[in-house]
Parts: structure tokens; sequence; C-alpha cells
């Protein structure tokens, strides 16, 4: 196996996670949207809505925190 | 690679068989919360979220379980991790298409979901696709199962003068004999009570045994010191090695994974059916993906990260050849002391119990759902039979228990299919890789795509299958375009990376058969039309079966194959289209997500209240009569903002009990006595309510 490269073993295993699993999600929170599932006039799904954008960058950092922390010590 | 055998003292195995007696016990009490197949399944749907959320612990922790990631956490450090932290992705599909979509349709199986969308036919080939994916499932957690409890065993015994070997098959069939008695007994309340105990133990043996493995070393500092930097990565490298890469088990994990887990995992989604409404089961989800999954990820992975730590220091204590999947048995060996490796070993085995039994009951809810009732139903209208409502469902819980004991065995004979892979983890890739991508394509663009209709997802089933047949026979030549630089191992080609392919064969099929439908139905029409219709369809069936093996058992060339596929898709979509009756707008209302508030309507059976009142606190007294109706008081109705019609959630105001003892009913004509609630004896007995004790009364819809 090739010696460890940062940008290239991990940072880019990270932008393609968020990257093709990002345009899954937004592609999702627009479907959702659109068709009226999530209707943002009811403050429950209001909360939702802000739950789910909360949720895929709260994985972002952990990811990219612990890759930081991981190179640096 | 070296192997261990006899690790471990009596203490810790008597402390594991105490563990499981009271195990079996506890699950058994909630044997009585029963009194239908509905409860048996699903739960009775009453459960709080949090209930629900804690027992999705040893579920999800067990299906993924300890013996794999402490394997690939051994090998490759915390990027173990990542098949736990990729989940997110799919959530707004879940949250506000699928599950509202479930519950709303009460379906009680995935496959009754595809005879409502696609028809009869639809939901039999759904039926066999998912049986083989749910005891291809069984048997991986046999697998587990008989790994975990290997190293802990003798190489043999001697019984009568005889000296009996003790191989992995012995280990997992008398695993599963243990595995099948309480399920058979207790049913999904049993389930959903001995998985919420198991959670709680699950998550403090795990932590309990990092504590006790970072003491051992010398503190988190020499922990992680010691870990060469690869190893604190929480992503695998891109492409390599093989057999552990970030964009192979992407796609095998957070694309198809994902997929399947949420969307046809029916031991998953049951569990969520068992919440008290859609927006308990949401926070259950939701609860479990933000915090519970991150935190089981160091549950499972620990033991891998510390024996790589150890080993590096003391190779003597921990040999770095040891086997990956026993590295668990062996570093939670070292680490604790007798007594106490005994309960981490019983909390281990106990999680993978909890999955195991929970995919049996699902197993045995789609053979009573898919199989049983419709056999019998046609042999009852056939003979005329009539049977009483109370009789059928003794009839069926008792099928549900003696199919419970089949799904065991052919959950035994599986095991048999991944046996001979390096590890746990590779089994299970290779599992999800193959099997999920056909069912996963079908659910999401039935649910999704409205213009998905029955010859979109029979040909995708069936010429699906066929290509992704034809590139594990043709890895080198049909995958590696998907494979996006990973080396191809010749003795398991592609592992992960081949859901990719699987998914975009699949997912290629259903698109070019959505383009052209009107193309379809023409020719179905122009058949229909012919004089000698009736053997021009047996032609093209016949044509279609020949063409599916000759190309799914490789008897013809890889051209000819190709070319073979392409006809299979005109032909099976005509084929389709020719002989199933397909309603667009019936068959769609309430059923994918463009009208889930059509969906709400019908499971209401009127209007939807969406107000948000208050919960009020009331005193429950019997009426007369047997009618599923619950009267409140005026002002109590006010405060609810609730109207006579409704559906109301009457539950034991006890938090504590997380809904246990609760029912779900419609609101009566209203009366003068604020504070008390009027409900009948069976009602009573549903919620196995306590005389004296208050209840808690909240609007569902």
């Amino acid at each position: 196996m090739e010696t460890f490269q940062p940008l290239r073993d991990v940072w880019l295993s990270f932008f393609y996670l968020y990257g093709v699993g990002g345009i899954i999600f937004f592609i999702g929170i627009r479907i959702i949207r659109k068709t009226g599932a999530l209707n943002l006039k009811l403050k429950r799904h209001r909360f939702w809505y802000r739950v789910m954008i909360f949720g895929y960058f709260y994985f972002v950092a952990i990811h990219a925190f612990f890759i930081i922390l991981g190179l640096n010590t | 690679m070296e192997t261990y055998h006899s690790i471990g003292t009596s203490t810790d195995w008597i402390i594991m068989g105490v563990y499981f007696i009271v195990i079996m016990l506890f699950g058994s009490y909630f044997g009585k919360y029963n009194r239908s197949t509905k409860d048996f399944f699903f739960g009775g749907r009453r459960f709080a979220w949090w209930l629900i959320a804690f027992s999705i612990v040893a579920t999800g922790v067990g299906s993924h379980s300890f013996v794999k990631y402490s394997a690939k956490g051994f090998q490759h450090g915390l990027a173990s991790s990542m098949t736990y932290i990729n989940d997110w992705f799919f959530i707004p599909f879940f949250l506000f298409g699928w599950l509202p979509i479930i519950v709303y349709t009460q379906i009680r199986s995935i496959p009754e979901y595809f005879e409502k969308r696609f028809g009869t036919q639809a939901r039999f080939l759904a039926t066999v696709l998912l049986l083989f994916y749910m005891i291809g499932y069984i048997g991986i957690g046999f697998l587990t199962l008989g790994k975990a409890a290997m190293p802990m065993l003798p190489k043999s015994f001697m019984l009568f003068g005889h000296v009996i070997p003790i191989t992995l098959m012995l280990v997992v069939i008398i695993i599963a004999v243990i595995t099948g008695i309480y399920i058979t007994f207790g049913g999904q309340t049993a389930v959903i009570f001995t998985d919420l105990l198991q959670g709680f133990v699950l998550l403090f043996a795990g932590f309990l045994l990092f504590f006790l493995g970072l003491d051992y070393i010398g503190g988190l500092g020499v922990f992680w010191h010691n870990l060469p930097v690869e190893f604190k990565m929480p992503l695998a490298r891109f492409n390599q090695p093989p057999d552990f890469n970030f964009v192979g088990i992407f796609w095998q994990d957070a694309i198809a994974g994902s997929v399947g887990f949420m969307f046809m995992n029916m031991g998953l989604v049951m569990r969520f059916m068992a919440t008290k409404s859609v927006d308990e089961g949401r926070k259950a989800a939701t609860f479990n993906i933000l915090f519970m999954l991150p935190l089981s990820a160091i549950v499972v992975g620990n033991a891998g990260w510390l024996g790589k730590a150890i080993s590096a220091v003391h190779p003597g204590i921990i040999s770095p050849h040891t086997s990956p999947d026993q590295i668990f048995v062996v570093v939670a060996n070292v680490v604790s002391h007798p007594g106490v490796f005994g309960f981490i070993m019983a909390a281990l085995t106990a999680a993978l119990m909890s999955t195991v039994d929970t995919l049996i009951n699902a197993t045995s809810a789609i053979y009573i759902n898919d199989i049983h009732r419709p056999v019998i139903d046609f042999i009852h209208k056939k003979h005329k039979v009539k049977e009483n409502r109370r009789k059928t469902e003794k009839r069926e819980l008792s099928a549900a228990r003696i199919s419970s004991v089949a799904v065991t065995i052919l959950g035994v004979i599986a095991v048999l299919a991944f046996k001979n892979f390096p590890t746990v983890y590779e089994a299970h890739g290779y599992f999800h890789s193959t099997l999920t991508p056909p069912l996963v394509v079908a659910i999401f663009l039935g649910v999704f795509w409205k213009k998905v209709t029955p010859a979109v997802v029979i040909t995708s089933f069936v010429v699906g299958v066929a290509l992704m047949l034809l590139g594990a026979n043709y890895p080198g030549v049909l995958i590696k375009p998907f494979a996006q630089g990973i080396k191809m191992q010749a003795h398991h080609p592609y592992v992960y990376i081949r859901a990719f392919y699987n998914l975009f064969v699949c997912s290629a099929v259903a698109v070019i058969v959505v383009y052209t439908t009107k193309y379809q139905i023409t020719w179905a029409n122009r058949i229909k039309k012919m004089p000698n219709r009736k053997n021009i369809i047996i032609g093209l069936y016949v044509l279609s079966t020949i063409l599916f093996i000759l190309v799914a058992f490789d008897l013809i060339h890889l051209v000819l194959s190709l070319i073979s596929s392409v006809i299979m898709i005109i032909v099976i979509a005509i084929i389709t289209t020719y002989y199933v009756d397909y309603d667009p707008i019936k068959q769609t209302e309430g059923l994918i997500i463009w009208s889930v508030h059509k969906a709400k309507e019908s499971f209401k059976g009127g209007k939807i209240n969406e107000a948000e009142g208050e919960k009020v606190t009331v005193n429950w007294k019997i009426k007369e009569g047997d009618d599923d109706l619950v009267n409140l008081s005026r002002n109590d109705l006010a405060k609810m903002k609730a109207n006579p019609g409704d559906l109301v959630y009457l539950c034991d105001k006890r938090k504590w009990l997380g809904g246990l003892k609760s029912i779900h009913s419609r609101i009566g004509e209203p009366h003068d006595e604020d504070g008390v609630v009027y409900i009948t004896d069976e009602h009573t007995k549903q919620g196995v309510f306590i005389k004296g004790k208050p209840l808690e009364a909240e609007l569902e819809m």
C-alpha cells in the first residue's frame, strides 16, 4: 500500500462523502418541500426542517474535527 | 494468523448464564401485552420515542456488530466508525416520505406496499427478494454470534468417550436454539423491552471496556500516541486497500445500506411503527442517528483500536497477527478481570441476539402477511369457510410462532453462504452490495417518482437481477468502470463497490422503462386486439424466461448477454403492461410522497385537524357498550383543540412506562365532567390500565 498522503487519502474521502451525500440530502429536502410533505407553515415542520439541516453540518463538523485532530497530533 | 480458544474463567460463564436467564424472563413477562398479531408484530403502536430510540441501539449495534467493527478497528483504526456516521443523507426521504406513508397506509409488510402500489405480481417478487434479504441478514447475525463465542470455547469436548470437535456451525446451531426461545413466546413487545434493557447494558459495557482499556494502556494520551496517523483518521483511504476502502463502502453502506436499513429492514421499520405517532417515530430516528450511532461507533470499535495500541507497545500480550474477528474477545479478556469479562461478553452476545430476534420476528411477519394469510384466505374462499375474528387471531398467532422457528432454521443454513469470507465485515459488505439494490431501487423510485408503473418495477427486478449476476460473472469488464481505482481481488472481487454497479443497472432499467411507457401501452393494446394474442404472450413469456436463464447462468457470450438483456427489458415491460391492470391515480393515492396528506386523511377517515393543543390529565371510568370511542369533557376537548371524530392517544400518566399502558381511539360525543374520560372494558384490557392510575389524553390528528 502506498504511503499516507492526507489530501489524497482522507480529505478526498471527506469531500466525496459530503459532496455526493450532500447532493442526495439536498435533493431530498427539495423533494419533501416541493411535494408539500414538509409544510413550513406548520410550527412542528419548521422544527424538523432546522433539525435536518443542523444534522448535515453536525456530521460535517464531527468528521472535519477528527481529521484535523488526527493530522495535528 | 493467531486464533484463540478457552478464553475466560468459570466465573465468566456463570455471569453469562445468569444474564441470559434474566433477559429471557424479562422478555417473557411482556408476552402478556400481545392480544393480537398486531401486538405480536407491532407492539400495538403505542410507545414513546425515547423507548424506541434506546431499543434500536441494541438492534443497530447488534447488526453492525462488535466483532466486525473491532476487526476493522484493529486493521484500520478509527475509520471503522465511518459506517455509523453516514446515515444522514437519506433522512429527509425517510422522515417525511417513507415513515408517514407506512404508518398512515397501515401496511403490515413491505410486500403489502408493493401490492397496493404495483399489484400482486410485484408483491410476489418483492416477497421473494425480501425473504432472501431477511434470511441472509439472520445468517450474518448467527455467523457473528458464532465467531464471538468460538474464542471462549475449547477446541473439542468429550461425550460418551468420543471427542467432539467444536465447529463454527455447531456453535451457530446451539445459539440459534437459545435465540429462538423467547422470540417464539414473547413477540414484538418482548423484543422492544428486552432491547431497551440491552441497549443500556450495551452502552455501559462498551464504555466500560474502553475505560478499562485506556487505564490498562496508561491513559488517553498514551493510547492516542501509540496509534499511527492513518489509524486516527475517521474515514478510510479513498480507494485502497480492496478489503477496506472509502468509496466502495460509501456506495455499499451509505447509499445501498442506508436505504436498505431505513426503507426495507422490516425489523427497524416495525420498530418505528410501534411508536405512538409519526412525530414520535421521527424523534426516535433522529435521536438515534444524531447521538446514539456516534456513541455506538465508539462502543463497537474501541476494542480494535485498543488492540492496535496494545499490540504496538506489548506485542507479547496481544500479537499484531491476532485474527481480526477474535480481537474483541482477546482485548476484553486482557483488560478486564474475571467476571467483568463475562459481563462484557454477555452484553455482546445479547446485543447480537437482539438483532437476530428482531429480524426473525420481522421475517415471520412477512410470512404471515404475504404467504400464510393470502393462502388461507384463498382456501377459505374456495371452500366457503367462515371463521370468526378471535379464531383467526389465535390461528395466526400460532402460525407466527411456528414460522419464527422455521425462519431460525433457514437463518442457520444461510450461514453457509458467508462463512468463507476472511472477516464478518466483508461477508456483510458483500451481502448488502448484492441483495439490497433491486429492492432499494424499487421502493425508492416507487415512493418518490409517480411515473413508476408495475412494468417498471417488475422489469427492474428481473432484468436488474440478471445484470447483477452478469456483473458477478464479469467483474473485470462490467464492475471495473464503476470501481474508481479500486483494485480487483481474485477471490472476492469488488466486495463493496459492486453495490454501485448493481444500483446503477437496476436504476437504468427502471429509467428506460419509465421513458418508454407509452410504447409499452401501445404494443400491449395492439397485442390485445390480435386474434392469436394468447400464443403471442406465451411466446414472449417463454422467450424472456430463456433469455433470463442464458444471461443469469452465463451460458452465452457477454455481448450476446447484453443484447439479450435489452430484449428482456422490452419483452418483460410489454408482458407486464399486458397483464397488470394499473390505475395511476388510485394506485398512487397516499402511497407516494406527492400524496402523503391523502394517506393521512384516509388513516383518520376524514379531514385532518392539525391544531396543536395541550395534553390533559384524566381519570378513567368504564362505560357501557363496545364502540371504539372515548368520551372527554367539552373543556378538556377545548384545551386539546380536539373535536369529536378526531383521533386520540390515551396513555398511563407515568412517563417512565414509555407508553406501554396506552391505547389509540377516536373521540366520541363530549360530556361535562372535567378530568374524566369514559372508555370501554376492551380499552382497559388493550391498554392494561390500572384502576386509580390517571391517564394523559393527547390529540393525535
